[in-house]
């Protein structure tokens, strides 16, 4: 036996008082499902995973990584597209799956406490009964966890009006490197000390675990106005976005398909999206009654100004609710176009949106690519997915490419690589492009004040040169769209 | 006395640098030579804290009071630390647009200074706090580098959000140069319902009441008959009759939507026992102005406490620091603000002996135990300043507070000894 097999011995037979043995993953056939997350740009093999059932079990199992140096990767639901939750060194996988109960709901204070592992959507059903949700909605949000979402900072369609994840957390439960846990925030905003809670949401897993998290809650709006507005053109659609922002009219959510993405959504939920049109934008106001009828008039007047050759409204809650399946399936529904899938998610500033989303199309016609850009127009948040059967030689390579020119130039236009979907594995590299060393070295030390020996999530979010080099990256080895997959 | 002096301490310089990176430079050079620094925005914030432990340099924003990049059309403008919140708001107002961010003293007050106090005011119920609109910053680092994070865009995930530890810290982990923001666009008219109550016990239940859906208030606050007598803004809407709480929540929106939610408002303030006014488009403004800047330091000899409490423990917050002071004959003012949960409380401890100012303290902080609220004393008279816990207990996680102070400010030269993590 090899001396790294006897320490992965060892690791397990000291995790299995923690947990008890059926908790305590180890063969190859059990470990398999831990390889990857959603993009499975990125593929690494832990050594263990660990299935805990309380913060103290987490800190428990902290405590012994800690002790034997073995890196600790936390995973939610694993649908990140960053590769953040791959074991890149090995180590120890913590899934919080087990961790995913609704702890209490207050309806006076309008929050919630929750565990990791809660799924997105099933918060928002806990808190149906008192005419409240949580707004953060990722496309993922039917699989993804509260825990995933919070490392993430996710976003999705509605934070454009009501903000991303970081706005609606209010403190969070923290198992450090050491084992250690630690409560950050609070139900009373600032009281006196530093907002460490700022930073844990949207650290992807690289300060600590986060095993409890206090939640705001958000009232459901009186009305809402759900429509679609089609296009013959794409420019006319991308300037109605950039027109409808620079009136200073923000929608509850403002998306947008083009071009072939719109068939293959109508072809998987038949919600009535114009098969034939070039590009559709997904409008949702909510509100006061009045108030919507002012904005309704004002974003319909811009739309045809830009050339919409329909406005239609969805006429019931079922039609609204197929139209935003449709939306949210979309990653699945374009594997009809082509087995294997990049996404990227740059963001610009809204009013550069016409030429960035030309830029695509450029790009990837110019490395034989098909792109299909569903995204989240309002934000500038682009997510440009390239769409290729790997089994063509060559393609991993272009698909690469032609992912990097265009976030190059998001950030030429002043805009960001990532607006939701975290840097981890895959984008670590393209930091640089956006920050400097000073910025880079600033973020490092606050990184070493949580964790001092690298143990959390090693690698990811920073580029960490040559520590990282010994690793074996199965980078382009992109998977096959899950068939039927709710995403 | 130096404009920059401090609880009676005179820096003996004072830098004025006109560009981050001379921010930089001047911080890299008191780093080097161990001189304790203060940075000064409009100075509106600075009782806020001990006094310093050292002062040789004033380090004052004053130069860097230029808007750097406004595009109306993203909702988004970077402005460096030295510029005013009003004239910020003016420059945002000419497109439509504003921050909605209302703070005391926007004339004086410095956007740096206003975020490194963490400064808020009643419209966060609405619109979150500032850390909410922060997109990201340039700041000079203790030790003098020159750092960014967050970005231009109104969503971005990459890298750590480092721009949040320093909102709040007042000035003790680098000293902000450039902050960007999401904007919002003006809202079309704004109208404000005064509620007034003879209960003197704080109407929580109103609160609820006019939080309650439909209603969507973007501020609400509630004033003790003391805190309201202070508001010269208010005095037109004295009718005479016996108040002891004034409850005011502010509306927004297009003029239908408002109305239709004034007139709901009403409706349930009546219901529940309030004398109501409807106060004009145009008094509004300036009402929640005079609201904001009662939070302000007065230097007149009385005590500012800022407490916080959850949203049940409203009523009883106020309460009780009500009753500790009047038992002591402190005449409290107070103001509460719906969605941070902050109550302000303002005696008049003229002549009070510090160990029972200090006990009084302590007995709210006691208090507040059981409801998870803390309380901080934001402006101390000079004779009691030193002998108050001003912060309180230490947060936690305060060693990994200090850690990070010392990895940014390693030579601990930024306003040492005023904050928390001192
Ligand atoms: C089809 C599809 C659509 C998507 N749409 C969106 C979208 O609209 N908006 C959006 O923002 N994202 C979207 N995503 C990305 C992804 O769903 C989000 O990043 C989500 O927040 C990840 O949650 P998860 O539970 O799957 O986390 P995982 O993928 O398991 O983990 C993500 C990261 O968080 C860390 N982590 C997980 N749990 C914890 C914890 N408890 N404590 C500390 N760290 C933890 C992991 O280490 C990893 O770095 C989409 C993904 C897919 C596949």
């Amino acid at each position: 036996m090899s001396a790294q097999e006897a320490a992965r011995r060892q690791l397990i037979a000291a995790l299995t008082p923690i947990v008890g043995e059926r908790y305590v993953l180890h063969r190859p056939e059990e470990l398999l499902l831990y390889e990857y997350d959603g993009s499975a740009l990125d593929q690494a093999t832990p050594d263990v995973v660990v299935v805990p059932a309380s913060t103290e079990e987490v800190a428990a199992c902290l405590r012994e990584a800690w002790q034997r140096g073995v890196p600790v990767v936390a995973r939610g639901a694993g649908t990140g597209l960053a590769g953040g939750s791959v074991a890149e060194r090995g180590g120890l996988v913590v899934s919080l799956a087990r961790m995913n109960r609704v702890l209490s709901v207050d309806p006076l204070a309008r929050t919630a406490v929750v565990q990791p592992g809660v799924v997105n959507v099933d918060l928002s059903v806990a808190a149906a009964p008192y005419g409240l949700h949580f707004a953060p909605d990722p496309s993922s949000q039917r699989s993804s966890t509260i825990g995933g979402n919070v490392a993430a900072n996710a976003g999705g369609p509605h934070c454009l009006k009501y903000g991303v994840t970081a706005a609606h957390v209010l403190a969070a439960t923290l198992v450090l490197a050491d084992g250690s846990v630690l409560r950050v925030g609070g139900a009373v905003p600032d009281a006196p000390g530093y907002d460490l809670l700022g930073v844990v949401v949207g650290s992807e897993g690289t300060l600590g675990i986060v095993t409890e998290v206090m939640v705001r809650l958000t009232p459901n709006p009186e009305a809402v106005h759900t429509f679609l507005a089609i296009f013959d053109e794409m420019d006319g659609a991308s300037a109605a976005v950039s027109a409808i922002i620079a009136a200073g009219i923000v929608p509850a959510a403002l998306e947008m398909l083009v071009g072939e993405g719109i068939a293959a959504v109508e072809a998987a939920v038949r919600a009535g999206y114009p098969t034939d049109a070039r590009a559709v934008l997904l409008i949702e106001i909510d509100g006061l009654r009045e108030d919507l009828a002012d904005q309704a008039r004002r974003i319909a007047e811009h739309c045809t100004a830009h050339g919409a050759r329909e406005l239609r409204a969805a006429a019931d809650e079922e039609q609204r609710q197929r139209l935003w399946a449709g939306r949210k399936g979309a990653l699945a529904a374009c594997a009809r176009i082509a087995p294997h899938y990049h996404i990227q998610d740059g963001v610009v500033p809204r009013s550069r949106l016409p030429e960035l989303l030309r830029f695509t199309e450029e790009v990837a016609r110019r490395h034989r690519i098909t792109v299909v850009n569903i995204f989240h127009a309002g934000d500038g948040n682009l997510h440009p997915l390239l769409l290729f059967d790997l089994r063509e030689p060559g393609v991993r390579e272009r698909a690469i490419a032609a992912g990097e020119e265009i976030l190059r130039a998001c950030v030429e236009a002043g805009g960001s690589i990532s607006g939701e979907h975290g840097i981890g594995i895959e984008k670590r590299d393209y930091l640089a492009w956006i920050f400097g060393a000073a910025d880079l070295e600033a973020f490092a030390q606050l990184r070493a004040v949580f964790d001092p020996a690298g143990q959390m999530n090693p690698c990811k979010l920073l580029p960490m040169g040559s520590s990282c080099a010994d690793i074996q990256q199965a980078r382009g080895a992109l998977r096959a769209v899950a068939q039927g997959a709710w995403i | 006395m130096s404009d920059f002096a401090l609880h009676g301490l005179a820096p003996s310089r004072v830098l004025a640098p006109a560009s981050a990176e001379e921010l930089a430079d001047c911080l890299r050079e008191a780093s080097a030579r161990g001189l304790a620094v203060v940075p000064w925005g409009g100075g509106t914030h600075q009782h806020l804290g001990r006094p310093p432990e050292r002062y040789d340099l004033a380090l004052t924003t004053s130069r860097l009071n230029r808007v750097v990049a406004y595009h109306p059309a993203d909702l988004v403008v970077t402005v460096e630390a030295g510029v005013t919140l009003d004239d910020l708001q003016a420059e945002l107002a000419r497109s439509g647009q504003w921050l909605p961010w209302d703070p005391p003293l926007p004339a004086r007050a410095t956007i740096g200074g206003l975020l490194a106090s963490r400064a808020t005011g009643a419209l966060r119920l609405a619109y979150g706090p500032p850390r909410d609109f922060t997109l990201g910053m340039r700041v000079a680092l203790g030790d003098g580098r020159l750092v960014k994070s967050g970005g231009r865009v109104v969503k971005n995930v990459a890298g750590y959000d480092t721009h949040k530890l320093q909102i709040g810290a007042l000035g003790t982990l680098g000293v902000i140069a450039e902050a960007t923001f999401k904007v919002a666009p003006l809202p079309e008219y704004r109208q404000t319902i005064l509620a007034a109550f003879t209960n003197p016990h704080l109407p929580a239940r109103a609160i609820e009441e006019l939080r309650a859906a439909p209603l969507q208030p973007i501020a609400i606050a509630a004033l003790n008959r003391l805190g309201e007598e202070r508001i010269a803004a208010l005095q037109p809407f004295r009718d005479g009759q016996p108040a002891h709480l004034v409850v005011l929540a502010r509306f927004a929106g297009t003029v239908s939507a408002v109305r239709r939610q004034i007139r709901e408002a009403t409706r349930r303030c009546v219901a529940v026992g309030a004398r109501t006014i409807e106060l004009r488009e145009e008094d509004d403004t300036p009402l929640w102005a005079a609201i904001a800047d009662s939070t302000a330091a007065a230097y007149d000899g009385t005590l500012l406490l800022r407490v916080g409490v959850p949203p049940d423990a409203f009523g009883a917050g106020a309460g009780l620091l009500e009753q500790i002071a009047c038992r002591r004959g402190w005449a409290p003012r107070q103001l509460g603000i719906a969605g941070g949960g902050s109550i302000y409380s303002r005696w008049h401890v003229a002549g009070a002996e510090p160990a029972a100012v200090a006990a009084a303290l302590a007995e709210v902080r006691a208090g507040l135990v059981t409801h998870g609220g803390y309380a901080v004393v934001e402006e101390a008279p000079a004779a009691l300043v030193t002998h108050l816990d001003l912060w309180g207990p230490p947060p936690e996680g305060v060693a990994l507070m200090r850690a990070l102070r010392a990895s940014w400010d390693p030579a601990g030269v930024l306003n040492p000894g005023r904050y928390v993590i001192a």
